[in-house]
């Protein structure tokens, strides 16, 4: 109520002041009519009446809102009196954006990849489905599980299966061959996800059935890209790997995938098969009301069931589970985030000590204003909260800067480097500022606003009245209580400081260690390309085979490429898994010997990449199809399966028991190769096997064909860069017109697989430079402030006959005790802390020597530079001025 | 904003008193209003004019006027001042607190003997 009329006061206001002016002019006539003059009619009427101004002020007042009211005034009091000294408030607001900034930044990063639910309807119900078993769980689904997670429709609504990477597809038939990202779905795919779509339909079950027919629902992008937005697509015929493609959809512009998505094809399981393959993965929505254990119990009764229908199919301890869609897409990222997050509220936490310290020196300065305004019978807490205004208005600007700094930063460290997070977009175009991104900024512009104003405010406002009004000007300086709390304030930044750059050496150190890492290849000059072979042409080894050939011996024939080999996998990208049994040896418990990682590549791949071969002989030109199967193995599975025996005496079965689809004779292994890493640098050698790409089965070359790209590697002795068109122009040309994507080199691949600890490193060598700047800022303003106040001491002093490098000394003696107090503070907690940095590290312990010795020195010595100047000025003081000093 | 009036507040609320009392009649602007209670109090109570609108807009506020702007009998553009149905009930309720007061004054004054 009395809201409403403090709101409209203005409005009616204006009201009042024109009723007044018709009471006036009523009173007029009325005089009028008695006789008098005009003139004395007015005259009559105002005095009769009085002074109008002072009747509206009653009304206005009485109108008023008092908390209100005192609030806006307290507002512009804070502003004028900030906008007297710029200097301060521009340090403050810097000083504040930088430390909201960061916060700001790498909660932008949290919000999206943690707490923004998933772009799907109803998303807290969507489920992955997960090979559980003793050693930990993993995403993938073979067709026999599939069908079985589809039976369940006790707890499930939906069920639907998908590729999350795929052998990418040709669109051909038009100018130019495109690569494109073809994901494979099962019908219920789409509104399991609840994908819109623009034009047409998605797969009807019928589609997506074997030999459902040829139809594909295209991406909003690709549709926009390759076809124009053509109003008329759907029931238009595209060709794929020269293959006529129905369309019958588009999906909507929103609908978003976790992996890029060109298109999607029907999958036509053969729902018969007891192929036990993991190519795929399956995602379901619980049944309204089922909860995820109730799934978990219900599934693991399925996989009994299983285990009695196909037998051997999953070993004795393995079964199925759910983890919820989110959670699977963090994966382990939470934890790296959430330190991150707590490195930022350091940062800040050092940034609100600075600004208190500020305020505090200026607090103190401002004394005698205090005391006079109390003695006029300004209320204590009227001081205290002019003073909370002027630190919420420094706090609210520096967050609004901070906001602004904290989303071009992250932007930018995005587009270097998504740190291999999930959830992120292309180059993190998925962080956007969103309402709780705007929250958080306010909700922590106010608490820093509070915190860094609220002790100055309240020690300034219990002045002594008497003795400061007495006080000559400023020069007594500050009591010896706040001046000890800005002492613990200084001790605080450093070391908060100190345990930011401690944090930022380690990962430094993690960095380096990983660049020390032999890769077991030389990736130097090394280029690497995926062509895709899914169409019909590809579904058995021998044309495979002859491109391979046909491609080798074109690139060899470029001036500049000294080798070229192909695979269907890289180093250091991961490879697919494969049981074995070694002939002859007994099992034991296990049903294999062992697994291990599965490459099949061309003669020349271990000679493009320099792989050494440790022992034995490499593969040949001559292992073909028509040759005796034989296999190699890395160092690493020589050592684990053969730790006293010669693995080249032994026979090797791949697959035992994997289907028709991998049935061939043993292999015999004919020589040793060593170790790549292909889990990324940071993970220790798996073991893996290689085998001809030539000797493959024709079956599991059809599959593998439709689940994996066929990667090119070409060795140069230029720059590789200088010969991308010579060489996608030659391989186009032996491959019969197939073009080449994801076109990277060697050494790129390589440091993707470390980008995580990049981007750990980059940020947090930022929050460690941050803190550690704000830190010696801190220290500066200490130490100068100290000096200032203690001007006559100093001139009495010099007056005395002290020398300049005394007193240069006891100046540094007196800000180095408080540095050396903080460093010891910060190494101590910095020894707890570097605890939780333990997933971040490679082959560094936590309380790295190096780190906890060097970097205390480092902050020292800036320290040191820090207090150096104003203990320079303080030798400068002339005696004569200073004891007049006033 | 609200209090329940008390005592002490007959005399400060004798101005809303015969403001309200006045409106009985109908609808008035406020040179009316003054002039009204000027005249039937044989002017013997002069408005305090300064203190006329204050007591207005207060009434408004609490609901026992309600206003709209018109055109007085000079044909000059006034504003016009109406009792709600609030305004007539606690027109009654203060009439008898101002009775009982004065008869309380009265009393003490000795006016029955008188």
């Amino acid at each position: 109520m009395s809201f409403r009329r403090f709101i409209h006061r203005q409005d009616r206001d204006r009201d009042l002041a024109e009723e007044i002016e018709s009471h006036l002019a009523h009173q007029h006539d009325a005089n009028l009519s008695r006789g008098f003059s005009r003139d004395e009619a007015r005259r009559r009427a105002q005095l009769k009446f009085g002074n109008p101004l002072a009747v509206r002020e009653r009304v206005w007042r009485y109108r008023s809102v008092p908390w209100i009211e005192n609030a806006w005034r307290d507002v512009r009091f804070a502003w004028r009196s900030l906008r007297k000294t710029p200097g301060f408030a521009t340090v403050a607001i810097l000083v504040i954006a930088l430390g909201i900034g960061v916060n700001t930044a790498v909660f932008s990063v949290v919000n999206t990849v943690l707490l923004q639910p998933l772009p799907y309807p109803e998303p807290g119900s969507l489920m992955m489905l997960m090979q559980t078993s003793p050693q930990g769980s993993f995403a993938a689904a073979s067709v026999p599980e599939f069908n079985l997670w589809h039976h369940q429709t006790a707890i499930f609504q939906e069920v639907a299966g998908y590729d999350t990477g795929g052998a990418g597809l040709n669109l051909t038939g038009e100018d130019h061959p495109l690569q494109v990202q073809g994901v494979h779905v099962t019908h219920d795919y789409f509104s399991l996800f609840g994908a819109p779509l623009t034009a047409g339909r998605t797969f009807t079950a019928e589609e997506d059935s074997p030999n459902g027919g040829h139809v594909v629902v295209l991406s909003n992008g690709l549709w926009r890209r390759r076809f124009g937005g053509d109003p008329n697509i759907v029931g238009r015929t595209i060709q794929l790997d020269n293959e006529p493609f129905l369309v019958v959809g588009v999906v909507g512009r929103d609908f978003v995938t976790d992996a890029p998505a060109d298109l999607w094809l029907p999958y036509q399981f053969d729902l018969n098969t007891q192929d036990m393959v993991h190519y795929f993965s399956v995602a379901a929505r619980l049944k309204p009301g089922v909860t995820v254990e109730q799934a978990n119990a219900q599934l693991k009764l399925a996989a009994d069931q299983f285990r009695r229908t196909i037998p051997n199919a999953i070993g004795p301890q393995n079964s199925y589970g759910v983890e919820p869609l989110k959670q699977w897409m963090i994966g382990d990222t939470r934890t790296p985030l959430l330190v991150l997050l707590s490195a930022v509220v350091l940062v800040l936490l050092i940034a609100c000590a600075n600004v208190a310290n500020l305020l505090l020196a200026r607090a103190s300065a401002r004394k005698r204003e205090f005391a006079t305004r109390a003695a006029l019978g300004a209320g204590r807490w009227h001081v205290v909260r002019q003073l909370l205004a002027e630190s919420l208005i420094l706090s609210l600007s520096g967050g609004l800067m901070g906001l602004l700094l904290g989303y071009i930063g992250v932007r930018l460290l995005l587009n270097v480097n998504v740190g291999g997070l999930p959830r992120l977009g292309e180059n993190g175009s998925a962080v956007a500022l969103d309402v709780r991104v705007l929250l958080f900024t306010l909700a922590m512009s106010l608490l820093t606003g509070i915190v860094f104003g609220l002790v100055p405010a309240i020690s300034a406002s219990r002045p002594n009245l008497a003795t400061t009004l007495n006080e000559s000007g400023s020069r007594t300086g500050i009591g010896f209580r706040s001046s000890s709390f800005r002492s613990f304030l200084v001790v605080s930044e450093m070391a908060m400081a100190l345990i930011l750059v401690i944090g930022a050496t380690l990962l430094i150190r993690t960095y380096l260690k990983l660049q020390a890492v032999d890769p077991g290849m030389d990736p130097r000059n090394t280029l690497t390309m995926a062509m895709s072979i899914s169409g019909s042409r590809f579904q058995s080894s021998a044309p495979v085979e002859q491109v391979i050939r046909a491609g080798t011996e074109r690139l060899k024939s470029i001036p500049g490429v000294l080798n070229a080999a192909a695979g269907n996998g890289l180093p250091m990208q991961g490879a697919f898994g494969m049981p074995f049994d070694v002939v002859g040896r007994p099992k034991g418990n296990a049903p294999f010997t062992g697994g291990a990682g599965y490459y099949s590549v061309s003669w020349s791949y271990f000679d493009t990449l320099k792989i050494p071969l440790l022992r034995g002989r490499g593969f040949t030109d001559h292992d073909d199809a028509s040759s005796p199967g034989v296999i190699l193995i890395n160092e690493t599975m020589a050592k684990r399966y053969w730790p006293n025996g010669d693995p080249l005496k032994d026979r090797l079965q791949k697959a035992p028991g994997a289907g028709p689809i991998f049935a061939e004779p043993p292999r015999q292994v004919i020589g040793i190769v060593g170790d790549t890493r292909d889990g990324g640098l940071n993970h220790d050698p798996h073991p893996t096997m290689y085998i001809p790409l030539a000797q493959m089965p024709d079956l599991e070359t059809a599959l593998n064909s439709r689940v994996a790209p066929l990667w090119w590697v070409v060795r140069t002795n230029v720059d590789p860069h200088t010969l991308v068109t010579s060489i996608t122009t030659a391989l186009r040309e032996a491959s019969g017109g197939l073009p080449v994507a994801h076109i990277r080199t060697m050494d790129e691949i390589e440091s993707l697989t470390t980008s995580r600890q990049r981007f750990n490193m980059l940020l947090l060598t930022v929050f460690g430079a941050c803190g550690l700047l704000l830190a010696a800022v801190g220290v500066y303003g200490l130490m100068t402030y100290s000096v200032e106040q203690r001007t006559q001491e100093l001139g009495v002093r010099m007056a005395l006959g002290a020398q300049a490098s005394h007193i240069r000394n006891m100046v540094l003696g007196q800000g180095m005790v408080l540095v050396l107090v903080g460093v010891a503070v910060g190494i101590g907690s910095a020894f707890w802390l570097t605890r939780f940095l333990v997933t971040f590290l490679f082959n560094v312990k936590t309380w790295d020597p190096l780190a906890f010795l060097l970097t205390p020195l480092l902050l020292s010595a800036v320290a040191m530079v820090a207090i150096w100047i104003p203990a320079r000025r303080a030798t400068r003081v002339d005696p004569s001025t200073a004891l007049r000093f006033e | 904003m609200k209090r329940p009036p008390e005592a002490g507040d007959v005399l400060q609320g004798t101005l809303d008193l015969l403001i309200l009392r006045t409106l009985i009649l109908g609808p008035a602007h406020g040179h009316t209003i003054a002039e009204s209670i000027e005249r039937t109090s044989e002017n013997a109570l002069e408005v305090e004019q300064g203190s006329l609108y204050p007591a207005l807009h207060r009434l408004e506020d609490r609901g026992l006027v309600s206003s709209r702007w018109g055109v007085s009998e000079n044909n000059r553009k006034a504003k016009y001042y109406q009792l709600t149905a609030k305004g007539r009930k606690e027109l009654d309720a203060a009439a008898g607190r101002w009775r009982r007061m004065a008869r309380a004054i009265g009393l003490i004054l000795g006016e029955s003997n008188g």
